[in-house]
């Protein structure tokens, strides 16, 4: 049972990490130069309607009452009113995360798909050819920022090849009804996919470098360890090797770079999200910035939070499926 | 609309204010998104002309009937938000609702007024405060109900009764009585004289919008006498409006169905352009101007907007109250020189307050006026300052909105006084702070800032909120506060608000002249620029026309969009 007992105790440390997302944002968000009341009624708003406003949306009361009374709703589950939409935060995250979080599952599984095999390439043929050559990728992509990259890949297959649609992005969820060309729901995922993939290129490429320089790194010192080197003088041959003794051990720092590129990742499908037109958490909080719309920015920060904890805590329970050594009892 | 896709609203209606000040709402976003503009250059050329089109376009055309012109797709900047016109406040909305709901008066195919849902010209008495407007016979929503006065009563009033944001744009209204069926008497509480922009306020069935507002707000009930209808919305994805099937007027609209995606990426857009997965899209930024044309199946429709850009002086506090002090910055840089360099050819320099349509069909001193400003000449800056006692050590401080051609200007004005031997800076702050900070008079927020205006075609819009002096506008979108230092600025306003109560155009001209040419010779404002109405659009696009008021017209006496084959 030690493994439930440390996920409850994981949960319950993150209620105070979340607590401070939580007080750090509101400060910052009050701290903010502007009127979010001025950017919503313009230029001339009347005095009387600015008032109307600040008090239907508390902006009225002091900062420590409308810190406690936040505090309190988020308790609830109740993250306010949206200045700039109307509607409630939650509803706008409801329709939101979603789809970033596809964006995110798709553009993990490249990263993953392409980074792993080729940090095993590059450790096992070290310094030949192959090995210069996913470093050299690698490098480039850790170093290009990702909405560059979304422009040039709309530039080349979008505007000059015209392959691949630059936006309006559809999810494998829509009714077939809704999609065009689509006969069945088989065809809707078959567009989704079509539509997802110079976004999922250009959100995965900066995790897929990471993650190659990681696992040709952590590749490279297990394929050095005293035992790779003793099956080698048994005269096992070099694909077992990888395969059977060097490739689970060799995926802890990975796991824990996948947990921690997930923060960063959230930061990049902002960028994405805005080159794609796509309508997801990313383009949601650029909208709430924009507007100084305290609420919306309180809680998209509140979920990035959430989504960075939990991707920790994962983080932290899956080395035990893959390193058999860690336990979660303490007695170790 | 170029300038109109801001990302706030305002009290005084879009049509009047936020295209010009919230223009950089995109620029801005842009920023933020990376400073799309720079790295965006020269997207490079299009080889093949045939657009095989994206997978969302196939044209449906219809069996029968005088539809015939499929579905039209355009990219505006930023979605929609809400689509009851009485409440609405941002440009895609209107841009929606424009096609869905209609006014007693519209827009001609530049700035002029013509009857829509009204019968002929209004009736017009009691020294300008009273209007009386006949609405057409057989004039009917598209849920079958007529058009009656009792709805048109309702449509002046909901809005200041409900204290929406439009409110201002209707409240010099007293009382509108429904005298018959068809009959509407509009009695102002003091002569109004650009009142007849005023009547193209939209008219909205009262039975429908009192029965559910939300929905009403949300499109689900929405329901207007236009040419098409409101089908579906979903917030950031599209905003998709059919054909109204019963549509009263005539033409009867070709198109089935438009569908309106919003796409803030410039880059994007123009792609979106060239593979077709859009048909038409809005703002074209000066970069992309060369692969818009470089597109061979597309070209780009544009119109000059209503609008103003411009830089203004702090006439409250420090050295700018000077006259000389401007006319000294005047001399630092030459405006002709950064519209050009800047701004084209997404927009054309202006010379006065008033943009061109407006300023020509008024007969303004034009000639005059553009010879108020002067060329670069740097050695007259360092003697005006000079004499005006200028201290050596004095740093300049300008305000710009986040907008990159605001900026350029600002910083142009900047180096010209740097190059005087003065100190300079520029800050580029956010729209939220940037509004709290103009409208402030203090001279250590700023001397100088450069800031966008738009309005309804009548010079009472460009003139009455920039340099009156009353409540409603002195440090409120006045920032200037020309007048606390001087008793021609005093006059000036005085003029310009005297010209807004005058009913006699050719009265109201001779304010208007008198005090243009004080504030341009005493250079309160140093006007720059105004925007056009750019639009990308396809070849098979048919009659398409962006317009100077209305950003854009689909189905109107002049023209009807249609989709021919892709």
């Amino acid at each position: 049972m030690g493994r439930l007992r440390y996920t409850i105790s994981r949960l319950l440390q993150s209620i105070p990490v979340i607590v401070g997302v939580i007080t750090i944002t509101f400060l910052l968000t009050d701290a903010i130069p502007g009127d979010p009341v001025q950017i919503m009624l313009g230029p001339s708003p009347s005095a009387q309607q600015a008032e109307a406003i600040r008090a239907k949306f508390g902006l009225d009361q002091p900062l420590h009452v409308r810190y406690f009374n936040y505090l309190f709703d988020v308790v609830r589950l109740d993250l306010g009113t949206s200045l700039y939409y109307g509607v409630p935060v939650t509803q706008k995250i409801a329709e939101r995360l979603p789809v970033t979080l596809y964006l995110l599952l798709s553009s993990f599984t490249f990263a993953l798909l392409t980074a792993v095999p080729l940090g095993i390439i590059s450790a096992k043929r070290r310094n030949k050819p192959t090995d210069h050559i996913s470093r050299v990728v690698a490098l480039f992509g850790v170093s290009t920022p990702s909405f560059w990259i979304g422009l040039m890949l709309i530039i080349v297959f979008s505007f000059w090849l015209d392959i691949f649609p630059a936006t309006n992005l559809i999810l494998p969820w829509e009714s077939p009804a809704n999609v065009d060309g689509a006969a069945n729901q088989l065809g809707v995922i078959a567009k989704s996919i079509h539509h997802l993939i110079l976004p999922t290129i250009t959100l995965g490429t900066l995790q897929m470098a990471a993650f190659t320089r990681i696992e040709r790194s952590s590749m490279l010192e297990v394929l050095g360890e005293e035992y790779v080197k003793l099956a080698r003088a048994y005269g096992v041959s070099e694909t077992k090797i990888v395969r059977k003794h060097a490739f689970r051990n060799a995926q802890l720092p990975l796991i824990t770079l996948v947990g921690l590129q997930l923060t960063g990742a959230l930061g990049g499908a902002v960028l994405t999200e805005t080159v794609f037109s796509i309508n997801g958490m990313g383009r949601l909080i650029i909208t709430a910035i924009q507007n100084q719309d305290f609420q919306l920015v309180m809680g998209t920060t509140l979920v990035f939070g959430l989504v960075f904890v939990i991707g920790v805590i994962l983080t932290d329970l899956s080395y035990a499926y893959v390193d058999p050594r860690v336990s979660f009892d303490g007695s170790e | 609309m170029p300038d109109e896709n801001k990302t706030f609203h305002s009290q005084l209606n879009r049509r009047r204010v936020l295209q010009g000040i919230g223009g950089a709402g995109i620029a801005g976003l842009a920023g933020c998104a990376g400073g799309s503009g720079d790295e965006t250059e020269g997207t490079g050329t299009s080889s093949g002309g045939d657009s095989s089109g994206g997978d969302s376009t196939e044209s449906e055309s219809t069996e029968g009937g005088q539809s015939s012109g499929g579905k039209l797709r355009i990219a505006l900047v930023k979605s929609p938000l809400e689509f009851d016109p009485l409440v609405l406040n941002d440009v895609p909305s209107s841009q929606v609702v424009d096609r869905v709901v209609e006014g007693l008066y519209t827009y001609d195919e530049n700035t002029g007024i013509v009857p829509l849902l009204a019968e002929g010209s209004p009736t017009v008495e009691n020294d300008g405060k009273r209007f009386t407007v006949t609405i057409k016979e057989g004039a009917t929503f598209s849920n079958g109900d007529p058009v009656t006065a009792e709805d048109v009563k309702y449509s002046y009033e909901a809005p200041v009764a409900e204290n929406t944001e439009n409110a201002s744009e209707l409240n010099m209204i007293d009382t509108v009585e429904a005298v018959d069926e068809r009959t509407v008497q509009f009695n102002l509480k003091y002569p109004y004289a650009p009142f007849k922009t005023t009547l193209t306020w939209y008219v909205v069935p009262k039975s429908v919008r009192e029965e559910d507002k939300e929905a009403f707000n949300t499109g689900n009930s929405l329901v207007g006498s236009g040419p098409f209808t409101f089908e579906e919305w979903q917030e950031g994805n599209f905003a998709r409006l059919a054909a109204n099937p019963d549509y009263w007027g005539d033409p009867k609209p070709n198109l089935d169905e438009i569908e309106f995606v919003p796409v803030e990426e410039a880059t994007t857009r123009v792609t979106t352009l060239k593979n077709g997965e859009n048909d038409i899209i809005e703002e074209i930024p000066p970069k992309q101007y060369p692969t818009v044309r470089s597109i061979q199946d597309a070209s780009i429709e544009e119109v000059p907007g209503i609008g103003y850009f411009y830089a203004a002086f702090n006439c409250n506090e420090g050295p700018t109250t000077d006259p000389k002090v401007r006319e000294a910055i005047d001399y630092a840089f030459d405006m002709d020189q950064a519209v050009s360099s800047y701004v084209e050819p997404t927009g054309v320099r202006q010379y006065s307050p008033y943009p061109l349509s407006i300023a020509e069909s008024w007969g303004f001193p034009l000639d005059e006026w553009k010879q108020i400003p002067h060329g670069k000449d740097v050695d007259q800056t360092k003697a005006l300052l000079e004499e005006a006692g200028v201290p050596d050590d004095y740093t300049f401080k300008v305000i710009v909105p986040p907008d990159d051609k605001r900026e350029q200007i600002g910083i142009t004005i900047s180096n010209g006084i740097k190059e005087a031997g003065w100190d300079a800076t520029v800050q580029r702050l956010d729209w939220g702070a940037f509004l709290d900070k103009y409208v402030s008079g203090d001279e250590s927020e700023y001397n100088i800032y450069t800031l966008g205006w738009s309005g309804t075609p009548d010079p009472d819009a460009f003139t009455y909120y920039l340099f009156g002096r009353d409540e409603n506008t002195l440090g409120v979108t006045n920032g200037t506060f020309y007048g606390n230092n001087s008793e021609a600025g005093k006059q000036v306003s005085e003029k310009f608000i005297e010209a807004r109560r005058t009913p006699e155009r050719e009265e109201r001209k001779a304010l208007y002249e008198e005090a243009t040419t004080t504030l341009l010779e005493d250079r309160v404002h140093l006007p720059a620029y105004n925007l056009k109405n750019s639009f990308g659009v396809k070849d098979y696009v048919e009659d398409f026309r962006s317009h100077p008021v209305s950003s854009f017209s689909i189905t109107s006496d002049y023209n009807n969009v249609s989709v021919g084959n892709k």
